[in-house]
């Protein structure tokens, strides 16, 4: 059975359609991505999931109850962090642990254990009574995600979970929610970060309200059979650009870093060949050319392109 | 300069996309002088009287007579003893006569008589007012029936200065002018800067470099304009509606008008520079203007009379001048070699509160 | 802990830890009864008196030191011809102004009747009543004891009007005004700690977080409600012990009813509270709309200072819509008048009523989901 089961979940503000019938199912134990761009619908989505938001159509299934009918029935079984941590800034580190627990109706022993659990996965040990305003930003995405599993619900959702947190923090909190996973708990995941979302078992790239694609990173990145995507490092990217888009073969040029992406409908020897010859021709140098295996960027971005 | 408009015009647009603040300052103020300036007056007609007569003569029934035919008083019911507890308990009325047997009696054969008069004395303010009519109507309706009694020898011929009729709303109107303005501008500018505080957004402000003193001076702008047009239609509003002469110049108006409202906003802005919270710039703007500004600044009880050390608290309170100034110039028709002195303390009180808002805020940036 | 207990207790801690807030809302209210307590008088004393003494006769000299030697007057200058008097009235430095007209010495010595002028600084109607009041009082009195001594006829005794006080036999407006400042204080702190609280957890996200808990909206409701209301409470008990032990206000009636019936004040201003921050989304807005729709219309018009019967008739039946109306009732009538609950019932009914109404409507509108 499926953990998250969602048909043509859809939701309207006025005449703008936010989320425009969402379909995918969520198996058990899966770390699931939502990717997206801001105002792409992800947090509406994740937000009529949670029972926050009333759908405008279709259903969504979480945990075998029908959210849109039932909003209360899940809010024992799942987790939810939002992209602002929801802790209470004047309360130190236990007291939100005790707040929360207690609002999940934890005690005593079972409170116990489970404060432990937290403070240990969340590395807050020794700083129990620190006030959350006084704590760094990666630490306090860690207390909220242990605040969210106290009560050891079996689906998560994480909207924008490592929003303004430093790296090192990020992967942090990926390897706890590895470990989640491991554990047989769901996770729901949105991201603009597609370093995270390569970190998931399958991702949906949700642009302009409507899933546009879906599958695991290898098989989004199957999108792409049939085209080459050619790097290219010059000494003047932005003419560069230009050239390469007046191009008929080459459908799109994006900036990677300090170099361009070129998604052209060739075979790679044959592409890589023509963009030198077109680039050299029009007085670019180049100091390195060559196919590169698709990112999800790559992916993103062709499926925003095309959407 | 460029910097402090550049907060100026940010803040402005902050205002603009908040429509329900911004009709409340623009809308309401007017509505509410509309409102209380018609609903309030001190005027005091319609006493309700019950009127215990224990004599059922034509003299009693006289008196009687006076008191309702006198405009002030409306006869509600007749009391006795079961049920003058309950009608002043129940405060049913604001006062009860109470006509002894015997008085037709009394005064056909010219001897003395005394009719009680009960007092409703839980409004203390009413209840002079009232006191006093009844005794006027008391003594006058005696004098009747004393043809030789002789006139006092002197008497008190009242005149009265600009305001003839005693209207109590020419009294009122500059008062609730000045209450209205004041709350707008204080609550307004109270949350302007503690709003970024909390929310964080006050690092990027601390990051663009520009000192404390013109960024309050920025802050400011946007609502002084807006309250100063606020301001105006309620002085307008004043004089077309309730009939508020405007007997001095209409330039030393909108001077004390202006001083009086920067010093206001930076009530405001002090709050906001200090308190951590919106919700403690909240409380803190209510407690400095809400309660002071009405009991305190010669609104309602005269300054003179209230304790030394409470009146030197209200020389804090900005519309304690203005008032002064208000009143002087649209009632009296006073020119400025007049209300200077009061000009001047609200430009003393505007720079120290700004000044205190600016060097709080330094030392926090630093 | 039950919910609502951790709720309760999350709340208790925040207000501790916000030093600020917690001095305001608890300390605050018995400074601010302590100042206004001592403003609100309306026994006028030392009103500003200019004079002009046209006559400067021994008799004129009498009448002005009649007017210094009481406590209502304090003559500010004396001066010979009425015109001297102007500047002193336009600047504010006197209230009123006594013309004593020339001759006025010789004419009393001849029994003859006068009338002297008193002219008033009408700008402020309330002040210059009172003023004139005193000045005519002063006047007859004095005329009055010119009058015995002299060897005039048999004066007719006429009717003799006797009047007694009830409740509040010094008429002392602060009897008056301080229950009613008390219950403008409590007002004003508990509706902006229930607005602004609420929309705070908006603004900053926690309140999304209690909305995904199986947490119901009820027991989120009381648990916010709660320290508030114990707040409330605890700022009835310090500003009471402020009127009743300094300003010696007279409590006649029961402080179990008093109380009481200020929980069932809290369950309407808390009610409010709730209310408007089911209608605002930033703090902004929630005190902008709590001040200018619910404070400033109640301070006006709920009978605080300006009575009710004298408002013109469209106007009054609004003002039941005003839940301070009932409870300034309630609280003058217990503190002056010592009744209890038979004479309050319909008072203390309406304002249940309210109470429960706001309530009711406010915890409509405040679901978990957005809809």
């Amino acid at each position: 059975m499926s953990a998250i089961s969602v048909h043509d979940l859809t939701r309207r503000f006025g005449d703008f359609v936010a989320v425009d019938r969402l379909t995918f199912e969520v198996r058990e134990g899966e770390i699931f991505g939502f990717l997206g761009s801001n105002g792409a619908g992800k947090s509406t989505a994740i937000r009529m999931m949670c029972g926050l938001l009333k759908p405008s159509g279709g259903t969504a299934k979480v945990g075998g109850i029908d959210v849109g009918r039932d909003p209360e029935g899940v809010k024992r079984r799942i987790g939810y962090m939002s992209q602002r941590f929801s802790l209470y800034e004047r309360l130190t580190v236990d007291q939100n642990i005790r707040f929360f627990a207690g609002i999940y109706g934890l005690r005593r022993d079972r409170l116990e254990a489970r404060r432990r659990f937290v403070l240990e996965m969340s590395g807050l040990q020794s700083r129990e009574h620190v006030r959350a305003a006084d704590l760094a930003g990666g630490w306090r995405q860690r207390l909220g995600l242990g605040c969210a599993i106290l009560h050891e619900p079996p689906i998560v959702f994480l909207d924008e979970p490592t929003g303004g947190v430093d790296p090192v923090s990020r992967r942090e909190f990926w390897r706890l929610i590895d470990g989640l996973s491991a554990r047989g708990v769901t996770v729901l995941v949105t991201t603009h970060y597609l370093d995270e979302a390569e970190h998931c078992h399958r991702v949906a790239i949700i642009h302009g309200g409507r899933l546009a694609a879906l599958g695991t990173t290898a098989e989004l990145k199957r999108a792409f059979h049939g085209r080459t995507i050619i790097e290219v490092h010059a000494g003047r990217p932005v003419e560069a650009m230009r050239l390469l888009d007046d191009m008929p073969d080459v459908e799109r040029t994006s900036v990677f870093g300090t170099a361009v992406h070129a998604v052209v409908s060739m075979k790679p020897g044959e592409a890589a060949r023509t963009i030198r010859e077109r680039l050299e021709g029009g007085g670019v140098a180049v100091t390195r050319l060559g196919p590169v295996e698709p990112s999800l960027e790559d992916v993103f971005l062709d499926v925003a392109e095309r959407g | 300069m460029r910097k402090t408009l550049a907060v100026a015009r940010k803040e402005l647009r902050q205002i603009v996309r908040d429509r329900r603040t911004l009709v409340i300052l623009l809308v309401l103020p007017v509505f509410f002088l509309l409102l209380y300036g018609y609903a309030l007056n001190w005027d005091i007609r319609h006493v309700r009287i019950a009127v215990d007569d224990r004599d059922h003569s034509a003299e009693s029934r006289s008196l009687v007579s006076a008191f309702v035919n006198s405009g002030y008083f409306d006869l509600v019911a007749a009391a006795d003893d079961r049920t003058i507890r309950a009608l002043l308990d129940r405060s049913e009325v604001r006062a009860i006569l109470i006509i002894p047997s015997g008085l037709g009696r009394a005064v056909r054969t010219a001897r003395p008589i005394a009719v009680q008069v009960l007092l409703n004395g839980d409004n203390a303010n009413t209840a002079t007012t009232v006191m006093s009519y009844a005794l006027t109507i008391v003594r006058s309706e005696s004098a009747r029936y004393q043809p030789t009694a002789a006139q006092p020898l002197v008497s008190v011929e009242p005149r009265i200065w600009y305001n003839p009729e005693l209207r109590s709303t020419l009294f009122l109107v500059p008062g609730l002018i000045a209450y209205i303005t004041m709350i707008t501008a204080v609550v307004s500018t109270a949350l302007s800067i503690v709003r970024e505080k909390e929310r964080g957004t006050m690092e990027q402000v601390r990051m663009a470099p520009i000192d404390a003193g013109p960024f309050v001076v920025g802050k400011t702008i946007p609502y002084f304009a807006i309250s100063l047009v606020s301001a105006l239609g309620i002085v307008i509003a004043a004089m077309a509606l309730f009939g508020m002469p405007m007997r001095g110049s209409w330039l030393v108006l909108l001077l004390a008008l202006s001083l009086f409202l920067i010093g206001a906003l930076g009530i405001g802005l002090f709050i906001s520079s200090v308190a951590d919270t919106q919700q403690v710039a909240f409380q803190a703007a209510m407690l400095a203007s809400f309660l002071p500004t009405f009991m305190l600044s010669g609104f309602i009880f005269p300054i003179s009379s209230m304790p030394p050390f409470l009146q030197v608290v209200t020389y804090a309170v900005p519309a304690r001048y203005f008032l002064r100034a208000l009143r002087a110039i649209v009632l009296k028709g006073t020119g400025i070699e007049t209300v200077w002195p009061d000009l001047a303390a609200l430009v003393g009180f505007a720079l120290a509160v700004l000044t205190l808002a600016a060097v709080r805020l330094r030392r926090q940036w630093r | 802990m039950g919910r609502i207990a951790v709720l309760i207790w999350k709340e208790l801690i925040e207000l501790k830890e916000d030093r600020d807030l917690f001095g305001i809302v608890i300390l605050a209210p018995i400074l601010q009864l302590f100042m206004l307590g001592y403003a609100a008088t309306t026994d006028v004393r030392d009103v500003p008196v200019v004079v002009a003494d046209a006559d400067r006769s021994v008799a004129s000299r009498a009448l002005v030191a009649r007017f210094d030697a009481s406590p209502n007057f304090t003559i500010v200058d004396v001066v010979t011809s009425p015109n001297e008097v102007d500047p002193y009235l336009e600047r504010g430095r006197a209230w009123i102004a006594l013309a004593i007209p020339p001759g006025y010495g010789e004419a009393l010595g001849r029994a003859t009747p006068q009338a002297l002028q008193v002219i008033a600084d009408g700008s402020d109607a309330n002040s210059t009543n009172v003023a004139i009041g005193y000045a005519t009082n002063l006047i007859a009195g004095y005329a009055q004891a010119l009058g015995a001594r002299l060897p005039a006829g048999s004066v007719t005794p006429g009717i003799e009007p006797r009047v007694r006080v009830w409740f509040n036999s010094r008429l002392d407006s602060r009897d008056f005004m301080i229950p009613g400042v008390l219950a403008l204080l409590l007002l004003v702190i508990t509706t902006n700690l229930s607005s602004m609280g609420i929309v705070r957890e908006k603004e900053v996200g926690t309140l999304e977080q209690l909305n995904v808990t199986p947490l119901r909206r009820w027991e989120l409701i009381v648990g916010k409600l709660l320290p508030y209301a114990l707040v409330g409470m605890v700022d009835v008990c310090l500003v009471l012990a402020v009127a009743v032990l300094w300003f010696q206000v007279p409590l006649r009636g029961s402080v179990t009813l008093l109380f009481a019936l200020t929980l069932v004040y809290l369950m309407s201003t808390l009610g409010l509270g709730l209310f408007v921050s089911t209608i605002s989304s930033t703090q902004q807005q929630a005190m902008m709309t709590t001040i200018f729709f619910f404070l400033m219309p109640m301070i006006y018009l709920s009978g605080f200072i300006f009575p009710i019967e004298n408002m013109p008739a469209v106007i009054q039946p609004l003002t039941y819509l005003l839940p301070l109306r009932y409870y300034l009732v309630i609280l003058r009538s217990i503190f002056l008048k010592g009744v209890g609950l038979e004479t309050l019932w319909p008072d203390a009914l309406a304002l249940a009523a309210w109470g429960i109404a706001i309530l009711s409507l406010a915890v409509a509108r405040s679901t978990k989901r957005a809809a």
